[in-house]
This record gives structure tokens, sequence and C-alpha cells, in this order.
């Protein structure tokens, strides 16, 4: 008789187990020194250096999840078609467009949100506020999230790559001009502290 | 005897006594650096919109749309949907609690249907809401709704529309023809059109076209509506929130509007736009019907397809006639303008001639017409048509007559078809100190441009990089007027003295609750970081929004009023004993002085002639008592606690004013705009190479502000001129570009560098002479690439947005 159980392959020898608690009990017997492996839909990640561990669905956005699941109402849909960059956040230190990416493709992943942005402190948000580099306000996380994961990977730049990594950005209100004026001056405030490298980091 | 509503307005618009009176010294308003009480929020992911609530036990409403532009539904199974886990309501057109029409917002009181059996455009919302677990299940739910169509002819062309023959837009209501705003059109007339162009030396007459185009707000439409017993909890994507409380005031056969509680969040601005479509509270009925039957407070959202349809409201077609001498003086000018789709209000297309010029003879006439498309209204505004019309114009003649076209606004410069002199005596006699608006306006953007240098004769100057070299002018008058009224109050908070404004609140980005706190803090000689904007949505404090062509120069005279009066009361207060009794009496703080010795700076109350006699005002104050408002007497025993507590100061702690109103009042401020381009005319691209705003806001309050609507409006507004445009499939009417990628807004990298200009000439009809900006610049902007791609190919372009398509048919290789 055909099981009704979802079948799982090992990720360690390609076996195929009949349903999750088949799968860990081999794991458990033939691979004793792997981690466990997560039932169907179980992700682990990392959101603001939190750890999470939680079933999604497969057509879950990473938006969907953090933005109306966990309560990370900081990162903004606004496109819904990845041509926007409001929904931007962190992972793995690059800028990824949180509307695009499923929410199950992100196991094990360290995901850095405005929040986690604004709670670190970075200079980024006070440079926002003195620059007046919003009006409405509903894109300015997105520019937030990259201009921070810019500043990660290249702690002083040009203005010339702070407008090419910001140029994915849309803001109706027309804010533009603000944006590399803030994030240059975040740049020398980091370098003036001394905390160029790694800056909230884990 | 009754007075008719208009002398009643009139009777409030003392603007003779109102409008100017700056002050002797500025600290705050003016002053860059000002911190925004919105920044913190809005930088670090923490301000809430409405699209971001989520409440316990909250349901998903999603809307069935029409996938034709003109078709009624013939019959409706909602079975399949209904059985689908996680759904908890459908709510079908033909629910027999659904009434036949309510009133669903718009500009004003409305009868609506509120979930229609005829769409008049695809994607309308009508038919069938359904609320679920998720927003995903109501989706899938809307996809398992089977419906038979009939669908009806339809017409999307404006031109098309007024045709004999043209299908019915909308025969249920309008049988007789599209033209169906009879009573409803728009009329300028000034002087006698025909003998002006009896008298000119030169007429000339041109056709003009504006494409649909809309306001993409970045937060999508959707509100929150929840039952708390018997009375409504909602939450509004609107940008006038008062209005959305009287209309659902009207509903389930009356709310009392105090038991009606409002949550208006910080707003994806929607640029007038969403907030004055005719069903915008369409979704709050069906969710508050939905919500009662269910007893779970629902969320209706749209998709970002669905806030595509709609649009600005001047899309339509213009034919313009203007006859002038050959030393520039325009004699007259006619417009005539066909617009799409509005449904109301309908606003002139030739407005600005009059207001804005010594034009003698003007006639303009705006009629409407409806096509199967969704409904075009404010956005940003509605003075486009007349801006459009003044920049075309103006260009025209210039060029006929080989003059440099700011030379031909000097020439023209004026109001009510008087000239410039005219226009000064008026300035006198409202007091002001007579200043060259526009001169001044055209001293900085030319030399900001450099515009000697760099004008030319249209189509003469190529670049080494091949393209052909433009330079554009547009210019006219203040922003837009006072009409309108506002209620603010300010209090001293008890114990430390800081100061709390309450008014309605509209955020839109521009920064106008930092700028009251800037008015406050002058008027009543406090730091500005002691003063606080508190959102309060009763009806009590109504109050301008930014979506409504007035913020502050009507709400920043309501703060004015209501901190003047508030430091009245203190240095009264100051001066008076603060209590008297049987078992003694308490001496004035200020025993011998009288209020007018006394003034307050940086928050201190200080005797003029002796300023090291001080107190500050959280002295005064006092506190508000360990125990709140609690006094104890002293006869509860000399064992008791007592509590430390002072009396409030004043009999009233709010001090409500009104604004002003000043609409009648000639304009006296101008405003000038300068852009150079690039073309390639190979292949028909514009870009916009550097763009001069200059405003005249009589007095800047926040120069960040200011410069920020400055900025923000041209990449708005090259974008509209541009490259926006909402297009519809001729064969099957349906919209093909309702998304960001396929319909393109400004991005970062678009446009060279802005440089922002601004002027102070304080002859503005708000406090302090202020006018308004944040319409302006984005309004402009657009008509302002006709001139400037002009310039540079020696073609006019008359079809906005000016694609490459356009320009290359201009250059006749279409």
């Amino acid at each position: 008789m055909e099981s009704d159980k979802t079948v799982y392959p090992c990720p360690y020898c390609g076996e195929s187990l009949d349903g999750y608690d088949a799968l860990k009990a081999h794991v458990l017997s033939s691979h004793k020194n792997e981690d466990l492996p997560s039932p169907e839909g179980e992700i682990g990640l990392k959101i603001n250096g939190d750890a999470y561990r939680l079933r999604v669905e497969p057509q879950w956005t990473l938006h969907y999840l953090i933005h109306d699941l966990l309560g990370f109402t900081g990162t903004k849909l606004f496109c819904d078609s990845g041509a926007c960059g409001a929904c931007t956040v962190i992972m793995e230190g690059r800028p990824v467009l949180s509307c695009m990416a499923l929410a199950i493709d992100c196991d094990g992943y360290h995901i850095e949100t405005v929040e986690g942005i604004a709670a670190g402190e970075h200079p980024l948000i006070e440079s926002y506020v003195d620059h007046h580099a919003m009006q409405c306000g509903f894109c300015t996380p997105g520019f937030v999230a990259t201009g921070k994961a810019l500043l990660d990977r290249v702690p002083d730049p040009s203005e010339e790559e702070v407008r090419t990594a910001l140029a994915g950005n849309l803001c109706r209100c027309g804010t533009y001009p603000q944006h590399p004026k803030a994030v240059l001056d975040a740049a020398g405030k980091l370098g003036a502290s001394g905390r160029k490298e790694g800056w909230n980091h884990e | 005897m009754s007075k008719s509503v208009e002398e009643k307005i009139l009777e409030t618009m003392d603007n003779l006594n109102s409008d100017k009176y700056p002050l002797k010294q500025y600290e705050n308003i003016g002053k860059r650096g000002v911190r925004r009480l919105d920044g913190y929020e809005k930088a670090s992911g923490k301000a809430l919109y409405t699209v971001d609530v989520q409440l316990p036990g909250m349901l998903h409403m999603r809307f069935l749309t029409s996938p034709f532009p003109h078709a009624m539904i013939e019959s409706m199974d909602t079975v399949e949907a209904e059985a689908l886990p996680g759904v908890r309501a459908v709510l079908r057109y033909d629910d027999p609690e659904l009434p036949e029409t309510a009133d669903l917002g718009g500009h004003a009181p409305s009868s609506i249907p509120v979930l229609t059996g005829v769409a008049h455009f695809e994607g309308e919302e009508m038919g069938a809401a359904v609320a679920a677990e998720t927003e995903a299940i109501a989706e899938e739910a809307l996809r398992r709704i089977r419906v038979e169509w009939v669908e009806r002819p339809f017409v999307l062309d404006t031109e098309e529309a007024i045709e004999p023959e043209a299908p019915l837009a909308n025969p249920d209501v309008y049988p007789d023809g599209n033209y169906y705003n009879q009573g409803m059109l728009d009329m300028d007339e000034l002087g006698d059109v025909e003998k002006g162009f009896a008298e000119a030396d030169t007429v000339l007459e041109f056709k003009s076209r504006r494409r649909l185009h809309t306001w993409i707000g970045p937060e999508r439409p959707c509100g929150v509506f929840r039952w708390n017993g018997q009375y409504p909890e909602v939450w509004v994507k609107q940008q006038r929130p008062h209005i959305c409380k009287r209309v659902i005031s009207s509903w389930f056969g009356g709310i009392p509007m105090n038991r009606i509680q409002i949550h208006c969040l910080y707003q994806g601005a929607s640029f007038g736009g969403w907030s004055q479509m005719p069903w915008n509270m369409g979704g709050h009925y069906c969710a508050a019907l939905v919500a009662r039957r269910t007893e779970r407070p629902v969320k209706w959202v749209f998709d970002r397809r669905e806030d595509f349809y709609g649009g600005q409201m001047d899309e339509g077609v213009y034919f313009h006639k203007v006859g002038f001498r050959n030393n520039g003086e325009i004699l007259a000018v006619e417009v005539r303008a066909i617009m799409s789709n509005l449904l109301f209000p309908v606003f002139a297309v030739a407005r600005h001639f009059i207001e804005n010029t010594r034009i003698p003879n003007v006639y303009g006439k705006t009629e409407a017409v409806q096509v199967n498309k969704g409904v075009n209204v404010p956005t940003r505004c509605e003075q486009a048509s007349n801006v459009s019309s003044l920049t075309s114009v103006f260009g025209r003649v210039a060029e006929a007559l080989h003059m440099d076209p700011t030379d031909l606004a000097l020439v023209n410069d004026g109001a009510d078809g008087h000239d410039s002199k005219w226009l000064n005596d008026q300035k006198k006699t409202l007091g002001f100190t007579v200043r060259d608006s526009l001169k001044e306006c055209l001293e900085k953007g030319k030399a900001a441009i450099s515009w000697e240098k760099n004008w030319h004769a249209p189509g003469k100057r190529r670049l080494a990089n091949g393209r052909m070299h433009g330079l554009g002018f547009a210019w006219t008058h203040e922003w837009e007027d006072s009409a309108g009224s506002s209620e603010i109050a300010i209090r001293l908070e008890r114990n430390d003295g800081t100061a709390t404004i309450l008014g309605m609140r509209c955020d839109n980005g521009v920064n106008a609750e930092t700028a009251y706190c800037q008015i406050a803090a002058d008027e009543l000689g406090m730091k500005v970081e002691d003063l606080f904007y508190r959102p309060h949505f009763d009806p009590g404090f109504f109050a301008m929004t930014p979506d409504s062509s007035t913020n502050m120069s009507v709400n920043g005279f309501a703060v004015r009023n209501a901190a003047r009066v508030l430091k009245s009361k203190i240095l009264e207060a100051a001066t008076k004993p603060t209590g008297k009794s049987q078992r003694g009496s308490f001496p004035a703080p200020f025993e011998d002085c009288r209020p007018e010795d006394l003034d307050i700076r940086d928050s201190v109350i200080f005797v003029k002639k002796d300023p090291e006699n001080h107190m500050s005002l959280a002295d005064l104050v006092q506190p508000g008592g360990a125990e709140g408002p609690m006094c104890h007497s002293p006869e509860m025993g000399k064992g008791a606690q007592r509590s430390n507590f002072a009396p409030p100061l004043f009999a009233h702690s709010y001090q409500v004013q009104q604004g002003a109103y000043a609409s009648y009042r000639v304009r006296f401020c101008r405003q000038a705009h300068f852009m150079e381009v690039e073309v390639d005319s190979g292949v028909g691209r514009v870009f916009v190479t550097k763009v001069v705003n200059v405003n005249d806001v009589g007095k800047v309050v926040s120069w960040e502000g200011c410069e920020g609507q400055q900025y923000g409006g041209t990449y708005m507004g090259v974008g509209r001129g541009l490259y926006e445009e909402v297009i519809h499939d001729p064969v099957t009417g349906v919209m093909l570009n309702g998304n960001l990628i396929d319909y393109k807004i400004s991005t970062l990298n678009d446009i060279g560098p802005i440089q922002t200009e601004l002027v102070e000439s304080g002859m503005g009809y708000g406090p302090y002479g202020i006018v308004g900006i944040g319409e302006d610049v984005a309004t402009v902007v657009p008509p302002l690439l006709g001139p400037a791609v002009h310039n540079a190919i020696g073609v006019w372009v008359d079809d906005f947005p000016i694609t490459p398509a356009v320009v290359l048919d201009a250059l006749g290789k279409g």
C-alpha cells in the first residue's frame, strides 16, 4: 500500500524515507554527527540577531513572513514586483527584495531589517533625519536598508557608488537628492568613530 | 433675516486685517536644522501606516474586480468560494443588507452603489467582497467565484467619446450621451475675446493633449473597520479623516459623530488622488457590514494594480487660441478643453490668464466627458490644466515674436486684466511693501541656469554629444489659496510647561507638524523642542490637510492665533495672584507687573525692563500633583500626605481658533521654473540635465520643507511630463501597465541637478505673508518640458507625456 506520508530524502545519503519521523530516526541512527534536517516547511533563521524557527508555506514571501507574521512592519511593500526596493532587507550582508524572496528559501540565513539597523544605533538613522531624506516615509526603510548594506560592504563610498547602490529604490515623493547626502554623512560618522568595519555584524 | 451662504463666507474673509503682520524677529520660523518630528519614526521603520495595522482576530478582505471595461453581472455563483476553508464571509452585490447607494466619500457628499453589479471600467471593485483568515485565502476564494457577464460596448478615448455614434460609457445614468456633466462645466470669462482677436497683430491656434497619468500611492488603498460594541473604530488611509467621519455617520441609519473613532496614521502619500476618489469609503462600508456579521475586525486592501485605476484630472484635449500685439502684449486668450472622467469637480483651463496676467480678454470652457476608465480627481493638483494652458500659450507667443519668454512674462504680468502698476496699487492697499515678485524670481532663476549665456533660438544648438540643447521657462502665480478653516488647540502641559498642539493629522510628509511647532514656538517665545504636535481626530479639531491645496496657509493662521491667545493668558496668569482664600492668599509670580511688562523667551517668562527677574514656564504651571489633579484639603489632618498640587492656570486650557480665508484676494507672489534639456533627435529621447525652481513663498517657515517640495515636485513633474502614462488596450479596454515595471516614475539618476531658490517677498495671503508650495512644482514642471523640448528641436510637441515616439512624430520621423 502506498504511503500517504511525504517522502523525505535524506540530505546526507539520499535515501528516501516515509515521513519526517522516519527521516529523523534515520539521521539519528545513520548520521549521528550531522544536524537533524527540518520537517517540511520548517525553517530556522535569524532576524536582527534573534533566532526564529517556524513552519512556512512554500508560497510565502519573506516580506509576508517578517511584516505580516512576525510584525517587523518597518519593511514596506510598495510595488510588490521587485521594482522599487521599499521591501529591502539585508540578507547575509546583501540587500535583498523581501517581496521577491520566498521565506522557505531563507532557512539558515541572517536577516537584518530596518528595526535592527535602528536598534544598533547605526548613524544612518540620524543622518536620514538630519537631511530630511524622507517625506511620506513609506519607502524610507528600504533606502536605509540599501544604504546600510552598501556601507557594510564599502565603508567609504564615493557619491557615484552611493547613487548606483540606491538607483533601484523608488521614492514617489522625490526625496532622491537627500539620500546620497545622508548616506555619505553616515559614512563620515562611521569613519570618525572608527566603526567602519563590521558594524552590527554578529 | 437669514444670510446667504455667500454672505456668511464673505463675513469671515477679513483679509485686510489678517494677512500681513510679520514678526519683529524670527527665531524658529525660517531656521534651518529644526529636527523634524516624524524623522526618527520614518527613518527607523517605526512609523505605522494603515496597511501595517493588525488586530486580534482580524479578517482580510479583497474585492472582485471587473475583467471588462463595461459589463453587467448576469448571474454569480459564490458557493465554491464560500466553501473554501478560511473564508468567513462573502458579500455579494445583491445582498439584501446593501443599500442601493450610500455616501462613500469623494470630493463632496456622494450617493454611490456600495457594491455594484455593473462595471464601468476594467478593474473596478464590484460584484463581491470576500473576507478570510488571510489575504491569500480571500484571493483564492475570489478566483472561485463564477460570474456570467453581459459585456457592453465601451469607449476609452476622449475625442471618440463625444462623437454622436460613440458607445455610451454609462447609459444607466447618462442615456443621452457621454457629455454627462450638464451644469458641471467650468467657465471663465473676462472682457471680450472676439474684440481682442480683432485688435491683435497675430492670432495663433493650436491643439494639445494630455494623456492619463496617476498618483501611485506607495501605500495601497486600505482600511480597517472594527465595531467596539455598537460603535465603530476605523483606521483610514485617507487625507481627510474628518470627511471619513461624516461619511460613516450617515451609514446604518445614522451613527452620532462622537461615537465614531477614527485613526489616521501616517500616509503612504497619494497626493490627493485616492482620498478624493468617489468610492474611497466603499471598502469601509463592506468591511463594516462583514465586521458586524462576523464580529471580527476586517481589513480591506487593494493590490498594487488596483491603485492604478483613477488618475490626475488633466487628461483630455485642449484647443487654444491667442491674439497678441507685436510688442508682446497679449490681447486675448481662449481655451476650450474636453476632459475625461471628471466626476466632480470640474476645474478651469484658463483661469491663470485672469489671475496671473494683464490680458484683458479671456475665455475658458471646460467640459467633461465620460469614458470607460477610472475616475480622474485632483492629484497634485487641479490647477494642472490652467498651468499647461498658460505655459504653452506663452511659449507659442514668445516663439512667434522671436522674443525672450522671460521678457514676455514681464510684459504681461498683472492680474484681473490689469497691469503690474495696478497690481502694485493693490499690494499697497493691503499694506505690503511693494515688491516685483516675478522680476525677483526671474533674476534668481536666470542667474542659476545661466539664461543669458544658454538661451538660443529654437532648434539651433547641437551639443558635442550630438544631442540638441534646449532651455525652457514657465511661470505662474502663488500656490494655491487659503480657502479653508482650521481649528487648532494649544495647551501647556502640567508639570513641565511644555506645550502640545492638538489638531488633525494627515501626514503626507511635507513636515507640516514641525513647521506648526516652529510657528507656535516663535509666537509663544518657547524653545521649539518644547512644542509637540499631537494628532487628534475629534470633529472639534477640523483642520485643513495637505491634500486640500492648503495646510500651512490655513492651519498656520490657526496655530498662530491659538499661540497668541495662549501667550496672553500665560502673561495674565503670571501677574495675578494664584489663589485667594480665607486661610490666606498667594501672590502673583510677577506681583507688581502688568501682562504687557512681561515677555517670554526660550520658555522663560521675564520682566522686559529687568530680565534678571524671570521664571520658567515649568515653574509657572507648577506641579500637577503626585496624585494627579486630586487636591487634599487642609482639614485632612496634620499627618496626611499633602498632594503637591497646583490648580490649573486658566479657565480654558484649549485655544481653538479659526484660520483665515483669503481665496478672493488678488495674487501677488510669482513662481518661475527653468529647465535645461538635451534631446537625442535620432531616437527621440529627452534628457533633463538641470532644473531651477524659484518659488516666492512669501516667507519660509521650514527651508527643508520648502526645498523638499521643490526637488520632490521636480522628480514627479519630470516623470509626468516625460514618461508617466496609464495605457489601456484599445481592443479590450484592459489596462496594460498597472505596475511599477511598465509604468515608469522617476528614479534617483533620471534627472540632472535640481537647484532650489526661494524668494521671501512677504506678500502672501497666509500668516507672515506665506503662500503654499507643495503643489506648484509637480504641476508646473510637466508643461515646462514643452518649451524646453521646443527650444531644443525647434518643433512644438503638444502631446504629453513627451515620449520618444511623440518626439519622433513631432520631428516627422514617426
